[in-house]
């Protein structure tokens, strides 16, 4: 699509006026609209590309606080910990390797993972309970990971946010926490634009292309990532898809340009594996042994 | 032992299967050459037209073996998209109260959904972000359960968009 040339070819300003039009859900605003939000927009765009990661951090915190509103952490000590530990793991291998990355599952029946500046990301239970090894839960992962790394929900955030009076955007960043102020509120609408809309279709592509990358750095099979979409692919637009569906280009749209990027530029790394048996014991935990199978033959084996 | 022997049947069919496995049926996304071997250089096998639909043999890694109108060969894994419905059987999400025991869970009863409506009327919960950050993993622990899965580190370069003959993208 054009709208990337332009978009790295121009200043900022311009920038975010070309940027609704290359995007799929754009709206279409009024001349005096875009006047009114090009002033802002550059303002805030110069806000956002300054901004440290501590003041990255802390904005993904409360964008993620609206995700963990509508649907809880889910309550899977060991399963919550081996999705951090791997998530870790994953961003040690991209760009960005000390953020303070946080990973956790949402209690959710959909498919769907999000994620958020400054390294949040969450995986619902249902994505990760359909998964069939964990080389596709580190592409979903490494998926999200890249999202942060280039900082695309920014991007997508400064269109948003366009509108708004960012004018205490400073107070917000210096403030004491919570949600209070007029940027935080703003910013909260901005997250559930971000959440229903979904981020700009190329940046989802590249975060495939990424995802395939950081996880056979971390000694996965990069065609996890392939796999989730393939399952994807096969499913009807029903409603535990519907917000996916929504938000990310159709996965068999998103298979065939990772197959044009990948070709077989991957294959021939050595021993990246497609699962563990911690993964598989995590997610069927093997049944007691049958006792009716057990112990007294092999004891009077043994004695001889 | 008689009994051991009759009972085995029966315990393995509960024994859910690798859901990767055969069975699986698909669709090629992109016309191209089947391969013999799963080596790009392999020798050509036949065509394979867009949405041409494949029964899947077996995957290994980059190479999927298929088999279409009683021929089979080799094609990209990724140019494969899974037909609608044919999912295996051990398999969960269409139906979510369908689930099965295959994760270990109980079957789901309601089902919890997370759709625009859910997004649009949350309150943000901070409580919940910062049990968020107290699940937080070391590094240092990230790297010894590596270590000890026996996972290898690669160098691998990010990939560009790539070119394909059939479609100028």
């Amino acid at each position: 699509m054009s709208g990337r040339c332009i978009r790295a070819a121009l200043t900022v300003a311009l920038a975010s006026l070309c940027l609704p039009a290359a995007s799929a859900f754009a709206q279409i605003p009024d001349i005096g609209g875009i006047i009114n939000a090009a002033k802002g927009a550059k303002k805030l765009g110069d806000s956002f590309r300054k901004i440290s990661d501590e003041e990255e951090v802390k904005i993904g915190g409360d964008l993620a606080g609206i995700v963990l509103g509508a649907a809880p952490l889910a309550n899977d000590p060991a399963g919550q910990h081996y999705v951090s530990r791997l998530g870790q793991w994953l961003a040690m291998h991209s760009d960005r390797p000390t953020l303070p990355w946080k990973f956790g599952i949402i209690d959710t029946d959909d498919f769907n993972a999000f994620s958020t500046p400054g390294g949040y990301v969450l995986i619902s239970r249902g994505l990760l309970d359909d998964m069939h090894n964990e080389a596709e839960l580190a592409g979903v992962l490494s998926h999200e990971i890249a999202h942060v790394v280039r900082k695309h929900h920014l991007q997508a955030l400064q269109t948003s946010l366009r509108d708004s009076a960012v004018g205490d955007f400073k107070d917000y960043i210096g403030g004491p926490g919570g949600l209070a102020g007029q940027f935080a509120s703003a910013l909260v609408n901005a997250g559930k634009d971000m959440f229903v809309r979904g981020l700009d279709r190329n940046d989802e592509y590249e975060a495939d292309r990424m995802a395939v990358v950081i996880a056979a750095r971390a000694g996965y099979s990069p065609y996890g990532l392939g796999g989730v979409l393939q399952t994807l692919s096969a499913v009807p637009e029903s409603k535990g898809f519907a917000l996916m569906y929504k938000t990310h280009p159709l996965p068999v749209d998103r298979l065939e340009r990772l197959d044009i990027a990948m070709g077989t530029r991957l294959d021939g790394y050595e021993g990246l594996v497609d699962d563990l048996p911690s993964f598989v014991a995590l997610r069927a935990p093997p049944p007691p042994p049958p006792p009716a199978l057990a112990a007294p033959v092999k004891k009077g084996k043994r004695r001889q | 032992m008689r009994a051991l022997f009759a009972l085995c049947p029966a315990a393995m069919l509960l024994v859910p299967l690798s859901p990767a496995v055969a069975a699986e049926k698909g669709l090629i996304i992109r016309a191209g050459e089947m391969v013999s071997e799963p080596f790009i250089d392999a020798a050509k096998a036949g065509p394979v037209t867009a949405n041409q639909p494949v029964t899947i043999v077996e995957k290994r890694g980059g190479w999927t073996n298929v088999e279409s109108g009683g021929r089979k060969g080799w094609v990209r894994t990724l140019n494969i998209r899974l037909e609608a419905g044919a999912r295996p059987a051990g398999s969960t999400g269409q139906v979510a109260s369908l689930r099965t025991g295959s994760s270990g869970r109980t079957v789901t009863t309601g089902v919890k959904g997370l759709d625009e409506n859910d997004i649009r009327n949350a309150t943000p919960d901070m409580a919940q972000v910062a049990q968020l950050s107290s699940l937080v993993v070391s590094p240092a622990e990230a790297q010894a359960n590596a270590a000890q899965s026996g996972l290898h580190e690669q160098q691998v370069a990010y990939l560009d968009k790539g070119k394909t003959k059939e479609k100028g993208k």
